[in-house]
């Protein structure tokens, strides 16, 4: 057994700090306000490789493995969560299902540009009357003359916004729930696609969130990601590896409040010392720490298992909600030790406590991790 | 046109430095590229991607130094060359220069860029002293570098008045100011990609310098900055504290 990252990861992971720092952490603050990332922020990510890392140069990724992606996802949330699920959603909702079962030639169609950062990559499964019943979905698709012929509306899409590429779930026939289900790749600026609204949210206001109408989308035959009928299989493997850069956005979320409550309790001086000598404010990091570290700990298996190709249903659910629920605890901590001045937008973990809660419902709310945790330890 | 940039790994100087027994502490130090010469190497990838130049980095000194060759490459430099030599740790400005000479003789570039000093040592002697050993133009304190064909550049100068333009004839030394440029940081597959470049290994014995012998200057001793002396806090009446401190001005600070 070795818990130690390779230099690759470890040259990944420092990487991604400095450019969190360098080129995002500046713009946190107004990426909160103004409710949108900048473009030229999206246009740096995109440089810098954090928009196809994990994919093969041959699709124009950076040739990373999954944890060195769940890494870059970790540092970037600590200075940014919509910055973080920005290129969570993107990589692991967007462009893995058409890297995992697309065609040679999809991929060289959609893949490429996502990875390159050409287009951003949404994933167009939850809709107004379904979320976590996948298979009661009600946007349907009808074969015409080699075209798919799409009706219906979806909502709470990240990403959604920048109309890039989008992983679309249809039915063809409602009765036959799951089994009715197909997943399309479809070009968001096309005919047929409106956009309904923007959400404005709790937290993750960066965060590009959208609702869509699809009015008679025609979507090419070539569109059709993996075989008709398989699409419920599709959404559920894409969740499986999507879980994991939750779990890591909801661990840089944490790490990110933990630095700052640690660095303001050394600072901060109450009755002539730093607040730190003091052992309420000591239990209270302790505590933070070790629900970061048991965090990492699951992240990290999920995603070797992953590089692995190991089953990781059972340890990326166990990640996802075990650090979203952690993550929301150590924010509500760090703004504690912060005390009134944790209210205050300027010292950020306002921010972090807000944009914790998200990881706790999105990509499979916390309760449905347990059904799939529970449904794997009791499988015969 | 091919260009040479010269690098130094140096210890981080944003880190508490500690001096044990006249000795740097190496405990917990970290090394880095010297910030200039990220100026240096961000100048040849600018030139070499607007006038495709061919660009190498040298680095002298112990094996920890390809770390800043690497980072080199990460951002868009071509080749590296290593010398390396256990004498080589604390080389003086001249045993540099000549080494780099050396090298510059040996492959024929036509531009030799530096950072105008290194952030350890802050001499900024290297430079100045590779060009009169080379016999060959220099200008340092590059603050830009406009190539007007394959033999004659361009380059402005932060003069200690204003700023001085200069066009020399290439083959020729530039040291960089940091205001020249923003040195890019690299991308991931420009990180991956550097790891699978090869790094020439080259001995300072077979440049003629021997390195045991090169250097005519030797740090004899480290002295930590005196710390700075505690100061005095007054509390009370402010009437009587502006008296008393007015008083310690004139008495004792004999500032005033």
């Amino acid at each position: 057994m070795d818990f130690e990252l390779t230099q690759d990861q470890k040259a990944a992971r420092d990487f991604a700090r400095e450019a969190a720092e360098r080129e995002i952490r500046p713009k946190a603050i107004e990426i909160d306000r103004d409710h949108a990332i900048p473009d030229s922020v999206i246009k740096k990510i995109s440089e810098l490789g954090f928009l196809g890392s994990y994919f093969p140069a041959e699709y124009s990724g950076a040739g990373l493995d999954f944890l060195s992606y769940a890494l870059i996802i970790e540092e970037i949330s600590k200075v940014c969560g919509s910055t973080g699920v920005l290129i969570s959603a993107h990589t692991s909702l967007g462009c893995a299902p058409v890297f995992q079962f697309g065609s040679e030639d999809q991929k060289k169609k959609f893949l490429d540009p996502m990875a390159r950062g050409e287009k951003i990559g949404c994933f167009l499964l939850t809709e107004p009357g379904s979320g976590s019943d996948v298979s009661s979905l009600s946007t349907t698709y009808v074969k015409e003359k080699g075209q798919f012929r799409i009706n219906g509306s979806k909502n709470f899409i990240t990403n959604g916004g920048f109309k890039g590429t989008g992983i679309l779930f249809a039915t063809y026939n409602r009765k036959l729930k799951h089994k009715g289900i197909s997943a399309f790749i479809v070009d968001l600026n096309s005919k047929g696609v409106e956009i309904l609204k923007n959400e404005d949210k709790m937290g993750i206001r960066g965060s590009y969130t959208t609702a869509f109408a699809f009015d008679d989308l025609m979507v090419p035959e070539d569109c059709l990601l993996g075989a008709e009928g398989e699409g419920f299989h599709i959404a559920m493997e894409t969740l499986n590896g999507g879980r994991i850069g939750i779990a890591a956005q909801a661990l840089g979320i944490a790490g990110g409040a933990f630095e700052r409550a640690r660095d303001y309790s050394l600072q901060r001086q109450q009755f002539g010392r730093p607040i730190a000598d003091f052992q309420a404010i000591q239990f209270k990091l302790a505590e933070m720490a070790m629900k970061i570290e048991t965090g990492r700990l699951l992240t990290y298996k999920a995603a070797w298992q992953k590089d692995q190709k190991k089953d990781h249903t059972l340890t990326s659910a166990m990640a996802k909600a075990y650090t979203s629920k952690s993550a929301v605890s150590v924010t509500d901590e760090a703004l504690q030790i912060h005390g009134g001045y944790g209210y205050i937008v300027d010292y950020e973990v306002e921010r972090m406590f807000r944009d914790a809660k998200i990881t706790e419902i999105y990509e499979g709310t916390n309760e449905i991790q347990k059904l799939v945790i529970a449904k794997e330890l009791l499988k015969k | 046109m091919k260009i040479l940039v010269a690098i130094k790994h140096v210890i981080d100087v944003e880190l508490n430095i500690k001096v044990k027994d006249g000795q740097l502490d190496l405990e917990g130090l970290q090394y880095v590229m010297s910030a200039w010469d990220e100026n240096a190497v961000e100048e040849a990838v600018a030139l070499k991607e607007s006038h495709d130049a061919e660009t190498v980095v040298i680095s002298i000194g112990s094996d920890d130094a390809t770390v800043s060759i690497r980072k080199a490459f990460a951002m868009g430099i071509d080749a590296g060359i290593h010398v390396s030599d256990p004498n080589l740790r604390y080389p003086d400005s001249l045993t540099v220069a000549k080494i780099i000479n050396g090298v510059r003789q040996d492959k024929n570039f036509d531009l030799i860029l530096l950072g105008r000093q290194a952030q350890d040592t802050d001499n900024g002697l290297t430079a100045g002293l590779l060009a009169e050993i080379a016999d060959l133009p220099f200008v340092a304190n590059a603050t830009k570098i406009e190539v007007i064909d394959e033999k004659k550049l361009k380059v402005t100068r932060q003069a200690d008045i204003g700023k001085e333009v200069i066009e020399l004839s290439l083959p020729a030394v530039i040291s960089v100011n940091d205001s020249i440029n923003e040195p890019r940081l690299a991308s991931l597959k420009g990180i991956m990609q550097a790891k699978k470049k090869t790094i020439e290994t080259m001995d300072a014995g077979l440049l003629g310098i021997d390195s045991g012998e090169a250097s005519l200057v030797e740090v004899m001793e480290f002295l930590p900055p005196v710390a700075r002396a505690q100061g005095q806090k007054f509390d009370g009446d402010a009437q009587e504290i502006t008296e008393k401190v007015v008083g310690l001005l004139i008495n004792e600070a004999k500032v005033l």
